[in-house]
């Protein structure tokens, strides 16, 4: 699968049998040639945990915390704060997911529609389970109930200044209608941690373009290696919190869609309910790294 | 439209692979009364075994107004009360362009469908296009549904615009009281002799794939595709539909299936590649037609299909 088999094999040693067991047994929805309808597959799984794990465990340390409030199973919609320049809070929360829920199960995320565009990037998010940001798509997922995250401050979240951390931008409205037309509970994440990850100082636009992104955001890090540095993160350590589901689809029907104004109500609502989860995160955490 | 009737039906484009199976398979279904297969070849050998009072072969050459005439003037269309076209004669390999093509695919498909509207005997047209008319764009939804957007890109090949031009001909008559217009979209169709894109790119031996990019690729087995047709010949449905195939796969599961190597090379090299090839004629293959499906996949929901007119894959496409 991976062209450097020493790699892969690595990766797939460095695992337990406890945790290739625990990949093997979610359930894919295979079509029949061991891939899904968008293209995930167990074996790329298997490697990406690999990975994954390492920095879930070692590199940020993740604290999870009140991880129960996700259902079992069912359709769900995990909202949460998008933060640390690149979307490593994405794959923690998966990760977060996937091993201390009890029983697990894997959440597909939903990924920023440019990185589909780029060679080997887009592939790796298909065949880990991670989809286009596309309405179709949510709503084929949450109909198979499945779970999806969704980080409603989209691309302007991720791209905050550092001298804007921890204030999420105004949430989208989309994830609160696909709430209400599939019957899907919301629950609110928050992320603490990330944003100390990669603090990005400046958004450099130009360059971002060239890259087939929106912006190139200028971290501290730059100034040791320019863009090849750039990326490489502080191993800040990640809280993330979940909130109880929230179940507007019982008190609101399907036409509130119709109504902006009170779904824009909504997303604020959820919006405050992150803020709360990341207020409570900043609080109790002793330190960045710590 | 009395549906009640038995079909009589006219088939364009009957000596390609598709169309003689779908001569033969209308020829045993008895709902069908009687079949007019015309193509601009010479009668071939394998309709000898039709009986004339089932099957008549015309050779017909659809760009040429006379020809056409002689065929929706001729004593066995009125005859035989043909009622109902299907519409199978195109160009269909992606190296079949210049005029020759576009006067089948776009000119051919506005005179058939302009003189079926003219002769008022036509009840049913259906169309055979292809999930090529859509646009293919990384961030598209997995499924696609007959909404999206085509490919209106005026830089596209030849071959591509021809293909959605014959498409809209046919959806700006859809409003026509007197003649019931279906057009289905069918998914990579897979088989032996068949002439498509995807046909010819699992049929060379070494397909060469763009490094970075392994999209989920939807086949349709020949028999779907022919049911798919023989489904709404005989209900009254109109409009587009999607029609998919059972089996769908990233693009590397089915040229392994094939046993076809693949060698994955950048973006920039892969187009020289394919014009040499196509210069040595080694392949068929467009890479320059067909270079957004090997990056990003185009999957088809068959939603409506299956609700209007209970459409269901069955078959798996074969290989090797």
């Amino acid at each position: 699968m991976l062209k450097n088999k020493i790699l892969e094999d690595y990766l797939k040693a460095s695992l337990t049998e406890e945790e290739i067991n625990l990949i093997n047994g979610i359930d894919i929805n295979d079509l029949g040639f061991d891939y899904d309808l968008f293209g995930m597959n167990k074996e790329w799984l298997i490697v990406a945990y690999g990975i994954v794990k390492l920095l879930y465990q070692r590199y940020f340390r993740v604290e999870s915390n009140d991880v129960q409030n996700v259902p079992v199973k069912g359709r769900v919609i995990l909202a949460s704060n998008h933060s640390g320049a690149i979307p490593i809070d994405g794959s923690m929360i998966l990760m977060d997911v996937l091993t201390n829920l009890k029983p697990p199960r894997l959440i597909r995320a939903i990924v920023d529609n440019f990185a589909y565009a780029m060679p080997y990037v887009g592939m790796f998010f298909s065949r880990v389970g991670q989809v286009v940001g596309h309405r179709k798509n949510f709503e084929v997922l949450l109909e198979n109930d499945e779970g999806i995250l969704v980080f409603p401050g989209g691309t302007r979240d991720i791209g905050r200044l550092f001298k804007d951390r921890y204030k999420p931008e105004k949430f989208n409205v989309g994830f609160i209608e696909l709430s209400l037309i599939h019957k899907a509970p919301i629950v609110p994440v928050a992320v603490v941690g990330a944003e100390e990850q990669l603090p990005t100082i400046k958004r450099w636009e130009a360059l971002g373009k060239l890259a087939g992104s929106p912006f190139f955001p200028v971290t501290p890090q730059f100034m040791f290696g320019g863009p090849l540095t750039n990326f490489l993160p502080f191993p800040s350590k990640y809280h993330i919190y979940y909130g109880e589901p929230l179940e507007y689809y019982k008190f609101f029907s399907e036409d509130t869609v119709e109504n902006p104004e009170m779904v824009t109500t909504l997303a604020a609502d959820v919006r405050s309910k992150v803020v709360e989860l990341i207020e409570r995160g900043l609080k109790e955490r002793k330190g960045v790294f710590y | 439209m009395p549906y009640s009737k038995k079909r009589n039906v006219l088939i364009t484009g009957v000596t390609s692979t598709l169309g003689r199976q779908l001569a033969r398979l209308l020829y045993y279904d008895k709902r069908v009364g009687y079949i007019l297969g015309v193509s601009k070849d010479d009668r071939p050998f394998y309709f000898d075994d039709f009986s004339h009072s089932r099957f008549q072969y015309m050779q017909v050459d659809l760009t040429k107004p006379r020809q056409l005439n002689n065929l929706f003037y001729s004593n066995i269309f009125k005859d035989y009360n043909i009622n109902s076209v299907i519409h199978m004669a195109f160009l269909n390999k992606p190296t079949d362009v210049g005029e020759k093509s576009h006067e089948l695919n776009v000119v051919g498909t506005k005179m058939l469908i302009d003189k079926c509207l003219e002769t008022k005997q036509i009840k049913k047209f259906i169309f055979k296009s292809s999930y090529v008319v859509y646009k293919v764009k990384a961030h598209n939804p997995v499924l696609l549904d007959e909404e999206t957007e085509l490919n209106f890109d005026k830089d596209a090949p030849q071959w591509l615009r021809d293909r959605v031009d014959a498409e809209l001909i046919c959806r700006t008559k859809m409003d026509n009281p007197d003649m019931g217009i279906t057009v289905l979209r069918f998914s990579n169709i897979i088989g032996r002799n068949i002439h498509s894109r995807m046909n010819a790119y699992f049929n060379s031996k070494i397909a060469y794939t763009i490094a970075g990019f392994d999209p989920n690729v939807n086949l349709i087995h020949p028999r779907d595709a022919l049911y798919a047709i023989q489904l709404v010949l005989h209900k009254d449905v109109k409009g587009v539909y999607n029609i998919s195939g059972r089996d769908t796969a990233p693009l590397h599961v089915f040229l392994e299936l094939n046993r076809v190597k693949r060698k994955a090379v950048l973006e920039p090299l892969i187009k020289t590649i394919y014009d040499f090839k196509k210069k040595i004629g080694s392949t068929e293959f467009d890479f320059e037609s067909g270079r957004d499906n090997l990056k990003f996949p185009v999957l088809m929901d068959n939603q409506k299909a299956e609700k209007t007119f209970g459409y269901y894959p069955k078959h798996h496409v074969e290989f090797g």
